[in-house]
């Protein structure tokens, strides 16, 4: 840990154990699947066999006739949606989309989009009795490829979309290109014509999925009265309940959404998919109704991350690079949305390039609808660009990561949209991985290589709420809303115990449902620790406040007078006139009432955050196999409040970012089927694939928060990709530009097949 | 005078301008300054009195779909850009 400006704590920077880990390493946490309320009975959804077709017909007769079914539901069941593009939590919706997404109306756009559901007391009979809704279909052509889609003479997903371009339509014809953005800066041309080295390359990445453990699962109780219960797997309970307020067309006061503990997330536990289903079966049978995905449905009908198309065209001059021009196509999957705007803007933020074209576009292909995946946009962005950046290094003759020391990015560097950095550490990382041991080491051996890559991520803030309760004893209770992915139990209360001056231990905390605390943006963009934390701080301030209030009136001194520090208070004029904070909260009965602090704000100065990743592999040029055989994160996290959690968020991003590299891929056939939708044939990597990963925690405060907090959990999936395909590059002599670098792939290239 | 970093998409209703200058107290007043020397400018950028949905403008480095009554300092900083979503 590399530390210059960190101030001394008490609290923030030791290990306790998380609130939550005792239910969680004894079983007892009760996940979405766990929920019982009673009369409880199960429900299936019925999902397109193909991959694009227009709905003729849905006859449900069978089913609702076959014994032991209670409700039979397809979109017919849910109010017609308006086209309208909706600001709903920290991204814009088209409501219509949204609602066809949840249930297709009158055309399916990808294998396993949910066409009808039925509810019965057991998930046999309902799967038995799904099995006979008949549904006519008309096929329509398949297109899966991103750059196809691009095309002319593409089969359309959506005959009425028109491309559109900050806030305006720029097409006369329809396409499946939904929208474009361009960041253009300098001269670009003259910079290419100056340069002293230039690289050029196209890139590909297919979409992959974030692999969580836990399934989608979703149970809903519709009762007479209109009252709706949730118990959700969501990253945001207040998220879940905007959108199935939208899709139902209820008042969100008549939904209360229970956010049970999530296995897994990464992004793609934000939008809904069973939620309104579960709950138009709900009023349908009268009874609460849990849906629950099987892996192959997970993988079918959830958001993955996009398949990309990126070119690059790189320059360097003086010893630095001078110059970019990418093109980066993303899928958006069955509608609208991709990360290609996050992709272009964070793809060159490591470093300070004074000219630069840069175009994206946002592509519908006939997949399913893309979610967030940690760092959206950003990893295939950096797969890109961190190996043209190597290939450069490598042509002037320039050590990889000194080259990037000499190009990077620092405090009043300019984005590629204007925005000038804040404090950053991008500078930092890079120092602190060359003085690493690991880096210093020699690699030496046949077929091995070594690799390293720099990523960015942006970070955010939006709206959190707490309220903390101070008992009598001294002892606080924290009610917050923000799902807890990750430790941020810990993280929030450790913040808690720091600015009240009080023990770890005397905080407890609860993540409550959408009727007992303010609104609260989704648990993602690495927000929660810092943005949660800012309120949990500004709670304390509040309680702080009150209690000099009161000891002021006890002590019959002026309020400025009475200082709070450390857990104590004191009045400046008079020594003697002390109390600890569970002093006070003893006499809180006698000196006003209850003592509860709150906060309620949208969270300013996030911190952008950078990682830069070493990695050493040996490539069997026989099998193809990529033994990873060192592997070092680096990554600037503001302050680590926790730093082990810290070190499992870096590690996870990076092995899951070392999984994207070499295995994970949605695989379809030519008629758009997904043929690796299992755990078993979509690899990821497990302990047994990858060593020990080595984490740097480097330390730059974000000057936007009161203890230095950046967040911690996207950037480090942002640079193993690009990383690992360098160390293979380095090991085997050929660059490989497009994801996986698996072994059927390394042994095509390295033996010349086809 | 606060700074506007105009996109690259917009910059033909400003004669091909990358960056301006111009006076404002809120956002408000900073768009409506950079719509009187390129026309066309707002509507590209706001809706029904808010930030479109898909358009987020960042303020001295913190962006966020803010409303039009944010106050803008006199050397700040303002950029257009499409709005993010995270992970």
């Amino acid at each position: 840990m590399t530390a210059a400006e960190k101030p001394s704590y008490r609290v923030i920077g030791t290990r306790p154990i998380r609130p939550d880990g005792v239910e969680k390493v004894t079983g007892k946490a009760l996940f979405g699947a766990d929920a019982r309320p009673a009369g409880l009975v199960y429900g299936k959804v019925l999902r397109s066999p193909h991959a694009h077709a227009r709905i003729l017909s849905i006859d449900t007769r069978a089913a609702e006739a076959f014994p032991g079914v209670l409700a039979v539901a397809t979109a017919r069941d849910l109010p017609a949606a308006s086209d309208e593009v909706q600001a709903l939590g920290e991204t814009a919706v088209n409501l219509k989309e949204l609602s066809d997404n949840v249930l297709a109306s009158d055309r399916v756009l990808y294998r396993g989009h949910a066409v009808a559901a039925v509810a019965a007391a057991s998930v046999h009979v309902a799967e038995e009795a799904a099995r006979r809704i008949r549904v006519e279909y008309e096929p329509l052509p398949v297109v899966l490829d991103v750059r196809e889609a691009m095309l002319d003479d593409a089969p359309l997903l959506n005959e009425r979309l028109l491309t559109r371009s900050m806030g305006k339509t720029i097409s006369d014809r329809p396409s499946n290109v939904a929208s474009k953005v361009q960041f253009v800066g300098g001269d670009v041309e003259k910079a290419f014509a100056e340069a002293d080295a230039v690289v050029e390359r196209h890139f590909t990445t297919k979409m992959v999925h974030q692999g969580y453990i836990e399934p989608q699962t979703a149970t809903v109780q519709w009762n007479p009265d209109g009252e709706i219960t949730v118990w959700a797997t969501t990253q945001g309970a207040f998220a879940c309940r905007g959108q199935l307020a939208e899709v139902l067309r209820r008042p969100a006061s008549t939904i209360r959404v229970i956010p049970m503990e999530v296995g897994g997330g990464f992004g793609g536990k934000t939008p809904v998919y069973l939620e309104p289903v579960a709950a138009i079966l709900s009023r349908k049978s009268g009874r609460p109704v849990m849906l629950t995905m099987s892996r192959s449905e997970v993988f079918e009908a959830t958001g993955p991350t996009s398949g990309t198309s990126i070119h690059v065209k790189l320059a360097a001059s003086g010893g630095r690079l001078t110059a970019a021009q990418l093109d980066l196509a993303y899928e958006a999957g069955a509608y609208p949305g991709s990360s290609v705007s996050a992709g272009a803007m964070t793809m060159l933020a490591p470093y300070d390039v004074e000219n630069f074209k840069i175009d994206g576009y946002d592509v519908v292909v006939n997949k399913p609808k893309t979610a967030a995946y940690r760092a959206p946009g950003s990893p295939a962005a950096a797969f890109a660009l961190e190996q043209a950046v190597d290939e450069l290094a490598r042509a002037i003759g320039a050590d990889p990561l000194a080259f990037r020391e000499a190009s990077s990015s620092r405090e009043g560097t300019r984005m590629v949209n204007g925005m000038p950095f804040p404090r950053i550490g991008h500078e930092e990382c890079l120092r602190a991985a060359m003085e690493s041991a690991h880096y210093r080491s020699p690699i030496e051996g046949p077929n091995r290589g070594r690799g390293v890559a720099s990523g960015y991520w942006f970070n955010a803030g939006m709206q959190s709420s707490v309220t903390v309760a101070v008992n009598t004893d001294g002892t606080v209770n924290l009610v917050e809303g923000s799902s807890d992915l990750s430790g941020t139990r810990a993280s929030l209360a450790m913040q808690l115990a720091e600015s009240l001056g009080i023990e770890y231990s005397q905080v407890r905390v609860t993540v409550a449902d959408t009727d007992s605390v303010g609104h609260n943006d989704v648990s993602g963009g690495s927000r929660t620790t810092f943005a949660t934390g800012l309120a949990v701080h500004q709670a304390a301030l509040d309680i702080q406040q009150q209690m000099r209030t009161r000891a002021a009136k006890l002590w019959g001194c002026a309020e400025d007078e009475v200082v709070y520090e450390a857990g104590s208070l004191r009045c400046t004029t008079d020594e003697a006139k002390t109390l600890t904070f569970a002093g006070m909260a003893a006499q809180s009965a006698r000196t006003g009432g209850p003592i509860n602090g709150r906060a309620s704000l949208l969270a300013r100065g996030a911190g952008g955050a950078f990682g830069t990743h070493i990695a050493d592999v040996e490539v069997d040029p026989e099998t193809g196999k990529v033994q990873v055989l060192r592997y070092t994160a680096v990554q600037d996290v503001g302050t680590a409040i926790h730093p082990a959690y810290v070190e499992g968020q870096i590690q996870g991003g990076a092995a899951q970012g070392i999984g994207w590299a070499l295995n994970e891929e949605y695989y379809y056939d030519d008629d758009g089927r997904l043929a690796n939708a299992s755990f078993l044939d979509y690899r990821m990597p497990t302990a047994l694939d990858l060593p020990a990963i080595d984490t740097v925690i480097v330390e730059v405060p974000n000057p936007g928060h009161p203890y230095g907090v950046r967040g911690a959990g996207e950037v480090p999936i942002v640079p193993p990709l690009a990383a690992i395909a360098n160390a293979i590059a380095d090991a085997t002599g050929h660059r490989f530009s497009d994801l996986p670098i698996s072994p059927r792939r390394i042994v095509e290239t390295l033996h010349h097949l086809e | 005078m606060a700074e506007v970093w105009v996109p690259a998409l917009l910059r033909p209703l400003c004669g091909g301008t990358a960056r301006l200058q111009v006076e404002g107290a809120t956002l408000g007043d900073v768009l409506r300054a950079v719509e009187a020397r390129c026309p066309g400018f707002m509507e590209r950028v706001v809706s029904e009195g808010a930030l479109r949905p898909e358009i987020a403008v960042a303020i001295d480095g913190e962006a966020g779909s803010f409303p039009l009554f944010e106050p803008v300092g006199p050397a700040s900083h303002v950029s257009i850009l499409p709005a993010i979503g995270g992970g």
